[in-house]
């Protein structure tokens, strides 16, 4: 109708200020929305993406050198392509004095039609470039190079030594992101390889299965495990492998921001109503001159909701053209999330931007209807309901406390309903950030002890070229190294599970690795065994139960003793005495110590020292602390927090501006009975403040109370086991209270100023 | 019914309220507002309705406007019966048939003058372009069109209630109610508003208006005394007459 | 509380200030007097006949005020000039500092309305809504007059009793609430 029109369009002229805030508030939410759903997205599905993007293989065999893997494609008829086989050797790279083990993977300067490598940034492989190298992105981010860097490659025994050129870096679903999965991989040409490692018998073939059918891969891979003999096949991996690793240490993250999203989007709805209801309340009458001049209910409720469906809709735009500006910007930093698996899907898409506009409208919906109920008689301005000075105030008054405040903070719950609102709107806020601060202090904590999680060695050392009994007289001999452990890892098959997992034997049963356990004991006995809960779940076992592993076709049985946490591995390790494998004359592949340092010592500088030691001879390496990575979690709390704030502070702009409103009658007479101006702008001043400090006091406590259990169910969900939760110190915690007292104060005190102007008579009046 | 002929002939009337009271319950206090009040209302007729503060002028007047519902009693207006119709169904009938100026101007304060009045026009039907001309006819009219643009708060009261007056006459209701229109006005700007309806209802304009000013009272055709919620007279005002014998209240004493 | 001085005679007592106040200024006759009054006061002030101005002279004359004198005019009747004495002109200065009474209390109704209760004549009601008539007509005239007054103190003169006649109207309505 085109008298709502007028309507509306004069009100949009007339209130930009509201507009923005809701504007604002919704594409603050939406952003929020879709970064998760991005991150999400790009943490349980970046497989699928890359899968597609680099017509990848599901299946990838390392085999021993010399298999032939011509027949495979003829007698198995379900393959639909063989990628390589491409030579591939174990190497390091060396760097600031650490060695980081590689797998050296030869490729043709032309990309293969099945796995082709995703460029990110660079160039492929050239024959123009000999010791030019290619590296995959999740490795590369790790070890911080770029196109263009130099790196020192050395082979196993460091008989060769070469210094080679990034020339490109590219995303693969072969295998899945580094550091979770190892080593990482570096593509070479064939020439390169050669020259690192001229030995034949230490490379390997690696070999790509591209199947028609991927249902059918555990049944493919036993059929080309029985082709080509069990002994030709050093190790499997498929795609739901690649895909579980790719998405394992992401859920956190992902989990994280959906969580904290949806109660923006719960805190950002509350302000939105908050600041509607407290406009019915200034515009009360207004709209009852509307309904004067015939707007019937329906209509007022109708144009309020038209309005606000605009502000809306104007904010979700604002918010997807930011989250299409930002996504690739923010998510592609995120360790092991390339730009293009972070996608959000348009299903998801459609449900966030479409959620959001219902949720806001049908919040309101209430304000809108609260507008078409006011009562048409235009001459009554809105009055604030009769108070009654309730006893408390009175004592209060008696008592001497400043009238104004007295008076003040009587007045702030003079209306009920706008009271519980802000109240509402500042607590929620608070609650969130308080629940925030308390994940950052377990970031912090879980960094600094990085024990609690499990991680009590921070440094592995292979021996490298020296002697197991070489590398411990350099590693005992470290005044920084409190105890070393001899641990191997080994892959062994379980059945029922087609790909080979990963066992460590950690020490010995008489002297077992301090594992963080939860559950049950450590290992005391040969056969006995612990593991996380990841690996039990995925497993299907319980703690007592049994399970049988062949270890390079050595059936070992074991007995679930215990449970632990150990974040290594994707979270899912199984270990045991390493005098267990010896018993059952499994063959013991070369192992590594696992060093436990001295407290205060930082793993690098441990490991730099161990290498300088050894003369390089040792291979050292830092255990990285999934803390470290969560790095991007602490930029996204103070994101959120900013948003939370922004989100309170418009609740209690509007708190305070309602209460301007309804003081205006009364400082006319306020003053007449001898109230000073400072008086009266502490009145209001201390109305705002005592809401507030209601509401963040309510926040903060409750949201300590719930910041622990919150945390440790989280990390329940990520294999870290309960009890890494840490609730905010009680330094930060009052900080933060005091910052929203202040910024209350602050707020409370904006309104006043006209009235240090104001003379007496000009505010009595109708 | 009869043809055309003197007043009380049903037919001809547009307003009639018969056995109206409003009674009004709250915190354990009655208060009858409007105790029984008859009243009739003829075409191109102007009343006006005094009384003490308290005596439920205004009451009466929101009832017959649709913006109080009456606990009891009928309303017709132009021959139908109004007093049981929805808030929706005033709200209609409000929009093109009725002009309400209020005591505090009232004016929307987040629209400029032009759009309070061509919000009226818009409302009853009016395309875009009706109502600017029609608005643009009215403030000229009324010295106010360098004023069109202005936000209501920057006018004076009498400026404001003319623009009131402007929107209420924009659609040329049947019925113009008005609740102390110069209540709030210097005596300059309240004899501006009164000529401007005593023009109006030689216009043929029918007002209904509530007032405690014995000036604006004595303007009217006929002039209903209201008392404690019931009307205690109901006193036609004569028609010009000449010679105007001089009130003695003019002679001075000495 | 009610003063009852008395006085409703119609006559020439509230001509007898003016016209010593036009005497101060220069001496005049009966009938420029008149012009005099009706040029300053115009169509408010009720045009005196000529017969109550020479009555209030004459009488002003009794009580010392002014003097005449008869001029001689050669083709007219003769006219008599009047001029203020001394005492006359003490008599314009003391008027014009003392401060003045307003209009006196129309206090007849309020006796009617007082008197109504003792002496058992019921219908208050009419009698209030009887002077209410009366106000509303008075208004009304006053409403008509002011149409074509344009000069500064007729306009001022009727605006004066207009307010006060809506102050009567205030103090019927308080009447009438005490009353009944």
């Amino acid at each position: 109708m085109r008298a709502m029109a007028r309507w509306i369009r004069a009100d949009l002229r007339a209130s930009k200020a509201r507009a923005v805030v809701i504007v604002g508030v919704v594409a603050g939410v939406v952003l929020a929305l879709l970064l998760s759903a991005g991150l999400l997205q790009g943490a349980t599905n970046p497989w699928q993406g890359l899968f597609t993007a680099t017509r990848g293989a599901q299946i990838w065999l390392h085999l021993s050198p010399g298999t032939d893997v011509s027949r495979l494609r003829r007698q198995l008829r379900d393959i639909e392509a063989v990628a390589g086989p491409y030579s591939s050797t174990a190497a390091s790279v060396v760097q600031h004095g650490q060695r980081v083990r590689v797998e050296l993977r030869a490729m043709t300067p032309v990309p293969p039609a099945v796995g082709r490598p995703l460029m990110t940034s660079g160039g492929w492989l050239t024959a123009k470039s000999v010791h030019g190298v290619v590296l995959d992105a999740s490795f590369a981010q790790a070890i911080h190079a770029a196109v263009g860097s130099s790196l020192v490659l050395d082979n196993v025994d460091e008989t060769a030594r070469l210094r080679v050129r990034v020339l490109g870096i590219a995303d693969t679903s072969d295998q899945g992101f580094y550091p979770d999965q190892t080593p990482g991989l570096i593509w070479v040409l064939p020439t390169l390889l050669r020259e690192i490692e001229p030995i034949a018998g230490r490379t390997e073939e690696v070999v790509g299965l591209r199947i028609a059918n991927p249902a059918a891969t555990n049944v493919v891979v036993q059929q080309v495990v029985t082709q080509l003999g069990s002994s030709a096949v050093g190790t499997v991996s498929t795609w739901q492998q690649v895909q579980q690793s790719m998405s394992r240490r992401d859920p956190l993250l992902g989990l994280l921001l959906a969580l904290f999203g949806l109660m923006a989007l719960g805190a950002a709805v509350l302000a939105i109503v908050n600041v509607t209801s407290g406009r019915v309340l200034l515009q009360n009458a207004d709209l009852g001159m509307l309904k004067t001049l015939g707007f019937t209910p329906v209509q007022v409720m109708g144009m309020m909701t038209a309005e606000h469906a605009i502000f809306t809709g104007a904010g979700i735009l604002v918010g997807l053209a930011a989250a299409r500006l930002l996504t690739p910007l923010l998510l592609g930093r995120v360790p092991g999330v390339s730009a293009v698996a972070a996608t959000v899907p348009s299903g998801w898409a459609g449900i966030i931007l479409g959620g959001t506009f219902g949720v806001v409208l049908l919040a309101t919906a209430a304000p809108a209807w609260q507008a078409g109920r006011v009562k048409p008689i235009a001459a009554v301005r809105s009055v604030p309901p009769r108070g009654h000075l309730s006893r408390l105030a009175s004592y209060a008054m008696a008592a001497r406390m400043p009238p104004a405040v007295v008076l003040g903070a009587r007045a702030a719950f003079v209306r009920k309903l706008s009271a519980a609102l802000a109240i509402g709107g500042l607590a929620m806020p608070m609650l969130m950030i308080t629940i925030g601060l308390g994940f950052w202090a377990t970031l912090d904590d879980v960094q600094r002890n990085p024990a609690d999680i499990g991680l009590a060695a921070r440094v592995t050392a292979s021996p490298g070229s020296l002697t197991p009994a070489q590398a411990y007289q350099v590693v005992s001999a470290d005044p920084q190294v409190q105890s070393a452990y001899y641990c191997d890892r080994v892959e062994a098959l379980v059945p029922g599970e087609t790909t080979t997992i990963t066992t460590l034997g950690m020490g010995t049963s008489q002297q077992p690795y301090p594992f963080h356990v939860v559950q049950g004991h450590l290992y005391h006995a040969p056969e006995q065994a612990v593991a996380t809960e990841a690996l039990l779940t995925s497993l299907g076992l319980r703690i007592g139960q049994f399970v049988r592993m062949w270890f390079g076709g050595v059936p070992v049985t074991f007995q679930i003793v215990g449970r632990i946490i150990d974040p290594q591995y994707g979270g899912e390790v199984i270990a045991y005495g390493r005098d267990t494998l010896a018993d059952e004359g499994a063959p013991a592949p070369i192992g590594f110590y696992s060093l436990i340092l001295r407290p205060g010592v930082s793993p690098a500088t441990a490991a730099a020292r161990l290498t300088r030691t050894s003369g390089g001879r040792l291979d050292v390496a830092v255990v990285p602390n999934p803390a470290d990575q969560l790095g991007i979690v602490r930029a996204a709390l103070v994101a959120l927090i900013v948003v939370l704030a922004v989100i309170a502070l418009t609740s209690l702009l509007t708190a305070s501006l309602l209460g301007y409103r309804d003081h205006e009658r009364d400082v006319g007479v306020l003053r007449a009975m001898g109230l000073t101006p400072l008086q009266v702008r502490s009145a209001l001043m201390a109305r705002t403040t005592v809401l507030a400090l209601l509401a963040v006091v309510v926040g903060a406590v409750v949201g300590r109370l719930v910041s622990t259990s919150l945390i440790s169910a989280v990390s329940r969900l990520y294999g870290l086991g309960s009890g890494i939760g840490r609730p905010p110190s009680m330094t930060t915690l009052a900080a933060a209270i005091g910052l929203a007292i202040i910024a209350a104060a602050v707020v409370g005190m904006l309104p006043t100023r006209p009235f240090g102007r104001l003379p007496r008579v000009a505010v009595l009046g109708p | 019914m009869t043809g055309a002929g003197s007043s009380g002939n049903d037919g001809r009337l547009l307003l009639r309220a018969s056995g109206l009271s409003k009674t009004y319950t709250g915190d354990g206090v009655i208060v009858p507002a409007v105790r029984g009040v008859d009243l009739r209302l003829e075409h191109g007729e102007f009343v006006a309705i005094t009384g003490p503060s308290a005596s439920g002028k205004s009451t009466l007047l929101h009832m017959l406007g649709g913006l109080e519902r009456p606990t009891s009693g009928e309303i017709w207006l132009n021959g139908e019966r109004v007093d049981k119709l929805s808030q929706a169904r005033w709200a209609i009938l409000r929009r093109r048939h009725i002009g309400f100026v209020f005591q505090f101007f009232n004016l929307v304060s987040n629209m400029t003058v032009a759009d309070n009045v061509e919000l009226a026009a818009l409302m009853a039907g009016a395309s875009r372009k009706q109502a600017t001309t029609r608005r643009a006819e009215l403030l000229g009219e009324l010295g106010l069109a360098a004023k069109a643009d202005a936000a209501p708060a920057r006018l004076s009261g009498g400026e404001q209630q003319r623009v009131a007056l402007a929107r209420a006459m924009v659609n040329r209701p049947l019925l113009l109610l008005a609740d102390e229109p110069t209540g709030n006005l210097d005596s300059a700007a309240a004899m501006a508003v009164l000529r401007l309806l005593s023009r109006v209802h030689a216009d043929g304009q029918s007002i209904l208006l509530v007032t405690h000013d014995l000036r604006v009272a004595s303007a009217a055709d006929r002039v209903v005394s209201l008392f404690d919620g019931m009307i205690v007279d109901d006193a036609p005002m004569p028609v010009k007459q000449r010679p105007t014998p001089l009130p003695d209240v003019l002679k001075l004493r000495g | 509380m009610c003063e009852y001085e008395g006085q409703w005679r119609e006559g020439t007592t509230f001509m007898r200030m003016p016209l010593l106040a036009l005497l101060a200024k220069e001496p005049a006759h009966g009938y420029e007097l008149k012009t005099q009054l009706e040029q300053l006061f115009g169509e408010a002030y009720p045009t005196p006949n000529i017969g109550q101005i020479y009555v209030t002279l004459q009488r002003l004359e009794r009580d010392g005020l002014v003097r005449s004198q008869d001029v001689i005019q050669a083709t007219r009747p003769n006219k008599r000039v009047y001029e203020l004495t001394d005492a006359g002109r003490e008599a314009v200065v003391s008027w014009i500092d003392a401060t003045s009474e307003g209009p006196r209390i129309r206090d007849e109704f309020f006796m009617k309305l007082a008197l109504s209760e003792l002496s058992g004549t019921s219908d208050r009601l009419g009698l209030i809504n009887r002077q209410r008539r009366h106000y509303l007509m008075q208004m009304r005239s006053l409403a008509d007059l002011a149409v074509g007054a344009d000069r500064k103190i007729p306009r001022l003169l009727i605006e004066g009793a207009m307010l006060h006649l809506q102050a009567d109207l205030d103090w019927l309505q308080r009447c009438q609430e005490e009353f009944m």
